[in-house]
């Protein structure tokens, strides 16, 4: 049995291996407006009743684990006996920790230190949250490669695998990713309508809950303009106070609001497309000069060799917070369907959960063990020091 | 006037150069210093500042993972507060400087990395969206380069964001 700790950049999703689904936990210590004489680590925060104008404390900076005495608090909190039932010492468990693509050295070798001299733990494995995606996608079904979408809270990657090893030449990262999704569509409700530039937990659950991806941008946009109601809709933010979490506003139950002194609404007439639009033309609206997924899946896959290019396109895989995103998988697919070669066969695997998927996937490998050979124990770690894990983790 | 005294007052207006109409209009460079602008604005964790700035405040309490250990042999103790000495010493960097220090690692090596890694520019000519509107958009505003779609949104940009933009 291990640990597994997806390290995200908002979330980290943690628990053992011999579990089903993972806790996820806020990779953050927060500070709220309405409670001025504490701060909450994590998840503590669900204690907090109003969570207007909160403040996060962020350890990973573009998805690199750079701030250590934020993270030690919020691990110490995540591994504590309220939220893992360690019925059994600390010091007798393997853990695996994911790092992004291409991590820096300092930031690895740190975090081998905090592990093994401050946790104790028994034994270590780090690797991108994708690389376990990716192979026990593979292990299941047998197959040999797989491409690994993986859009989350900093950046979105895209990385082609062969068996267990990823093919770092065709790595393509986009530095788009829900955090500026969240901040691109705080900026335009706040010039538009209202000023929410204080309310990233607000319009986060806004983008979660009215956002999706155009399979159509510019007939949508023709829509929009007659603010018709496919595409544009009224949303009731929360005030924490008679409305504790923001929803689309029902025409026919409008009523039930005006019973509330105050309320606030902003009409979102393209914005919830426009805004999640920016993952696929970063330079439309986000003013990024990158290209988007769908052309950077065909990017990467052309710098892979040409016999296996076929078995990738059958074998793409979307994870990531915003793979949630209704019509996400429908337009990388006609994306990619129009721009690659005809021959290819497109298929697209989208897991039930794209969030926990990697660490359902890191479970699944150490429960069968797939993993045992990679992990570094802390004898190993004492005896050789970090060389030991430069040599065993790729 | 003399050259000397001519050439402060140019720096000074160098951001803001007049077109043929008299009309004040920012120089390329600040434009792209406004973009940048508001791609540091998008990487923001917050916008607001923090509450308790000022104030040194504990947190909540929780029973830590470390106070799981049932003994506390002094030696341990030592081992561990060594620990994170260490680790805070090698980390005091920030993500820019971590990124230079990779960079000059890497130096002509031929390893993909971070910056190998990155998605490369569109290559076709971006399409342009009013900012007031967020609809298709075809003009640009004159004075500041940004992008409008119709008389009613350019009236709107010169009230609110035109030259003043400051996020
Ligand atoms: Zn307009
Ligand atoms: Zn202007």
């Amino acid at each position: 049995m291990a640990i597994i700790l997806d390290n995200g950049c908002y979330t980290c999703k943690v628990g053992f291996s011999n579990e089903t689904r993972p806790r996820l936990m806020l990779n953050s210590i927060i500070k709220a407006k309405s409670e001025r004489r504490t701060s909450f680590i994590s998840n503590q925060i669900n204690d907090c009743k109003d969570l207007s104008g909160i403040f996060y404390l962020l350890p990973l900076q573009k998805g690199f684990l750079i701030d250590w005495d934020l993270e030690r608090q919020i691990w110490d909190y995540i591994f504590s006996k309220e939220n893992l039932n360690l019925n059994v010492e600390f010091q007798e468990h393997n853990i695996v920790i994911t790092e992004p693509h291409f991590n820096f050295t300092p930031v690895r070798k740190s975090m081998a230190e905090v592990v093994f001299e401050e946790f104790q733990f028994k034994g270590f494995y780090t690797t991108a949250a994708s690389t376990l995606s990716s192979r026990s996608y593979l292990r299941e079904r047998n197959r040999h490669y797989c491409v690994v979408i993986d859009s989350g809270f900093s950046f979105t990657h895209v990385v082609p695998y062969c068996h267990d090893r990823k093919l770092a030449r065709a790595v393509r990262r986009i530095d788009v990713g829900g955090k500026l999704i969240t901040n691109h569509m705080k900026d335009l409700i706040s010039y538009r309508q209202l000023n929410v530039m204080d309310e990233t937990y607000v319009v986060n659950q806004l983008k979660e809950g009215a956002c999706f991806v155009s399979k159509d941008f510019f007939a949508d946009m023709e829509l929009a303009k007659n603010s018709d109601r496919k595409v544009s809709c009224k949303y009731v933010l929360p005030d924490f106070q008679n409305i504790k979490q923001g929803y689309i506003q029902d025409d026919k139950v409008e009523s039930s609001l005006f019973s509330f002194d105050t309320y606030y609404i902003v009409k979102l007439k393209n914005e919830r497309f426009t805004v999640p639009e920016v993952l696929f033309n970063p330079s439309y609206i986000g003013r990024i000069n990158q290209i988007g997924i769908s052309e950077a899946i065909v990017n990467a896959l052309d710098a892979t060799p040409r016999e296996i290019q076929p078995l990738l396109y059958k074998n793409i895989i979307l994870t990531g917070g915003n793979a949630k995103l209704p019509g996400f998988k429908e337009r990388i697919f006609n994306d990619v369907r129009s721009i690659t070669n005809a021959d290819f066969d497109v298929q697209i695997f989208s897991p039930e959960d794209p969030v926990t998927y990697a660490w359902e996937c890191g479970a699944k490998e150490v429960r069968d063990g797939a993993l045992d050979n990679l992990f570094v124990s802390r004898k190993e770690y004492e005896e050789f020091g970090y060389n030991i894990c430069r040599n065993r983790f790729f | 006037m003399s050259k000397s005294s001519k050439l402060p007052n140019e720096k000074r207006e160098s951001s803001r150069i007049k077109d043929a109409d008299g009309r004040r209009v920012l120089d390329d460079s600040s434009r792209r210093r406004r973009l940048s602008r508001y791609l540091e604005y998008l990487e923001k964790d917050n916008h607001n500042d923090d509450p308790q700035a000022n104030l040194n405040i504990p947190s909540k309490r929780y029973l830590p993972f470390h106070d799981l250990e049932a003994t506390s042999v002094s030696s341990k103790k030592k081992k561990k507060a060594k620990g994170h000495d260490n680790v805070q010493k090698r980390l005091r960097k920030n993500f820019a400087a971590l990124l230079e220090e990779n960079i000059q690692q890497n130096g002509d090596s031929d390893e993909p990395n971070y910056v190998t890694a990155t998605a490369p520019p569109p290559k076709y000519p971006t399409r342009k969206f009013c900012h007031v509107c967020g609809f298709p958009s075809n003009y640009i505003c004159v004075t500041c380069g940004a992008k409008y779609c119709s008389i009613k949104c350019l009236r709107i940009h010169q009230d609110t964001r035109c030259l003043k933009w400051t996020v």
